[in-house]
């Protein structure tokens, strides 16, 4: 008997989303297929890879290779530059980590002027992570919408707790795209779009960060969680899980032992900055193969890598 | 699976204001009407032109129109004795949102209604009686089978049939509402969409009961498998335990404000 492929077809599609503005713009989401089945569908945006760079420069990066990369880069504008010049980079994504109070707790204006010199520095598409404090994120990212007007960037993130304040200013006042954080929830990465569209933030311009972990620490819930919402967003046509998804990966995976034990403590793991590539790489992979429409990493050789992989299976 | 399809009742002919507004092709009350079914969260509308034996096909024609242009193609049923007017307002309707509905038809004297939905690639909502109410749930099957192979042998797929076990009154035939839920579950167990008239369990009731004896109508009936009906959208309760019901039965992800959506 001849082999007859039956095609899976949805009646709905994930949105689409462009990121940036100008000639230089990213778009994801629009496919109507799980993740990589091209045999059902062509794809229609291929997964992108953000490049993120942080606001405290090299401060915290641990790995050798991701300084050698920036080495010569003595501003976060040229920081931002090399970042956007990188092999397989689609966008690039700054972290405002240096704004946590319980951290180095920088101003909103010291952080404003980061953001406002890399948006000057680079015509890359730009996604602005917050410093996940949900009381500063209240403050900072509305300022951080203002600040960017015109550039359409993808505001990392509103929550459950100041999604109103954020979603509001980022979504409604300045137009920009809104991120949705939930934690590894699939009802409430759901709620979090109902009442974000019920501010009357445009659901095209929603991108949901459903969480995430490094492979290994719990990550089964990740891949469940984003199977289900691509099952119900296509086989249910639940428009409000049709948003795409994005998911920073670096920031999980290179604090975990298997990134950070030295080679002297752990001989037998081998050198570091291997397993630390090797970590942001698997999660990433898996991110991808389990519904991320976009995924965010620091490491050069992790970006090659992702970047390989997706031309192959796309 | 997929949520329940709600069939909004509420434009119909037996409404003296709707009948009124179709005679006259006044479009205020149609939309308006239409508006608050949809508001509600009606999946399609039922559109009752009565036996429209005159001007039929023109009347089918404009109320398509008028609803799929205001409402970004709004599904529809067609619903009318009158065969003419609904493959005349199946000639200017526009499937974006979903495939026309033919309501409806019998094992009887309507039969011919299936060939008319084959033939226009419509859905069918196919009423397991012929004339009279079925007797007992040997006789619904067997107008079930007859109705569907019709379908079947015409190139319909099965899932464009719906069949309708025929709602029963309860203040008369109390003792036949179980028989209808399970003729329900067999139509489930064979794969079979299903629909019909759920209100008419609660005719001649007060007022304020009938939302209650609906509201648990269609939560059993769910439970046994109905996949769509022909309702009030307007009824709070009604369709609140619908959009819970489909809560549970896995048919939509839960969100706090499932309610609202």
């Amino acid at each position: 008997m001849p082999f007859n492929q039956k095609l899976q077809k949805f009646n709905a599609k994930i949105n689409t989303v462009t990121i940036g503005s100008g000639d230089k713009t990213v778009t994801i989401g629009g496919d109507s297929t799980f993740p990589f089945y091209t045999f059902d569908a062509p794809s229609e945006n291929t997964p992108k890879i953000g490049v993120e760079i942080s606001d405290m420069g090299l401060e915290n990066v641990v790995s050798e290779g991701i300084k050698a990369y920036y080495e010569g880069a003595s501003t976060i504008g040229e920081m931002a530059k090399k970042a956007a010049a990188m092999e397989g980079a689609d966008f690039v994504a700054l972290i405002l980590e240096g704004g946590d109070p319980n951290g180095v707790n920088k101003s909103v204006d010291e952080l404003i002027a980061v953001v406002k010199e890399v948006a000057d520095a680079i015509d890359a598409p730009l996604v602005v992570e917050g410093c996940k404090n949900v009381e500063k994120d209240a403050e900072l990212l509305p300022k951080v919408a203002e600040a960017l007007q015109g550039r359409n960037v993808l505001i990392l993130s509103e929550k459950e707790e100041n999604y109103k304040a954020i979603g509001a200013a980022a979504g409604l006042a300045y137009d920009q795209i809104v991120g949705a954080e939930s934690a590894v929830d699939i009802n409430l990465a759901k709620q979090l779009n109902v009442v974000t569209t019920q501010l009357g933030v445009n659901p095209q311009k929603i991108v949901m960060n459903i969480g995430s972990a490094a492979a290994g620490y719990g990550y089964e819930y990740v891949v469940s969680t984003m199977d289900r919402i691509k099952g119900a967003a296509l086989s249910q046509n639940d428009n409000m899980l049709q948003m795409p998804i994005i998911t920073p990966v670096s920031a999980e995976t290179w604090g975990v032992k298997e990134a950070t034990a030295s080679e002297a403590d752990m001989p037998e793991w081998g050198p570091e900055e291997e397993r630390g590539i090797d970590m942001e790489v698997m999660t990433a992979a898996a991110d991808l193969a389990a519904g991320s429409d976009a995924v965010i990493l620091r490491h050069p050789e992790a970006v090659a890598a992702v970047s390989r992989l997706i031309k192959a299976l796309a | 699976m997929a949520k329940f399809v709600t069939i909004g009742e509420r434009l119909s002919t037996t409404a003296p204001a709707v009948n009124k507004a179709f005679t006259e092709r006044d479009p205020e009350p149609i939309i308006k009407r239409a508006k608050q079914q949809l508001d509600a969260g009606a999946t399609y509308l039922d559109v009752n032109i009565g036996p429209a034996e005159n001007d039929g096909e023109e009347l089918m024609k404009w109320a398509v129109q008028l609803l799929q242009s205001e409402f970004d193609n709004v599904p529809l049923a067609l619903d009318t004795t009158n065969m003419k007017a609904i493959e005349a307002g199946i000639s200017v309707y526009n499937r974006a949102k979903g495939k026309p509905i033919v309501n409806s038809a019998d094992a009887g004297d309507r039969i011919a209604n299936i060939d008319l939905a084959a033939a226009n690639d419509a859905i069918v909502i196919a009423l397991c009686s012929s004339g009279m109410v079925a007797a007992d749930n040997d006789e619904r099957m067997m107008h079930c089978q007859n109705m569907l192979e019709r379908g079947m042998m015409l190139g319909m797929d099965p899932s464009d049939l719906w069949f309708d076990p025929l709602f029963l009154v309860v203040k008369g035939m109390q003792d036949k509402q179980m028989e209808v839920l399970e003729a329900i579950k067999m139509f489930s167990d064979m794969g079979l969409n299903s629909t019909g008239g759920l209100s008419n369990n609660s005719n001649g009731m007060p007022k304020h009961i009938r939302p209650i004896m609906d509201s648990a109508l269609v939560a059993m009936a769910m439970m046994n498998g109905l996949t769509s009906a022909i309702v009030n959208p307007n009824d709070l309760r009604l369709m609140e335990t619908i959009k819970s019901c489909d809560v549970f039965k896995g048919n939509t992800l839960y969100a706090d404000s499932y309610l609202e959506i």
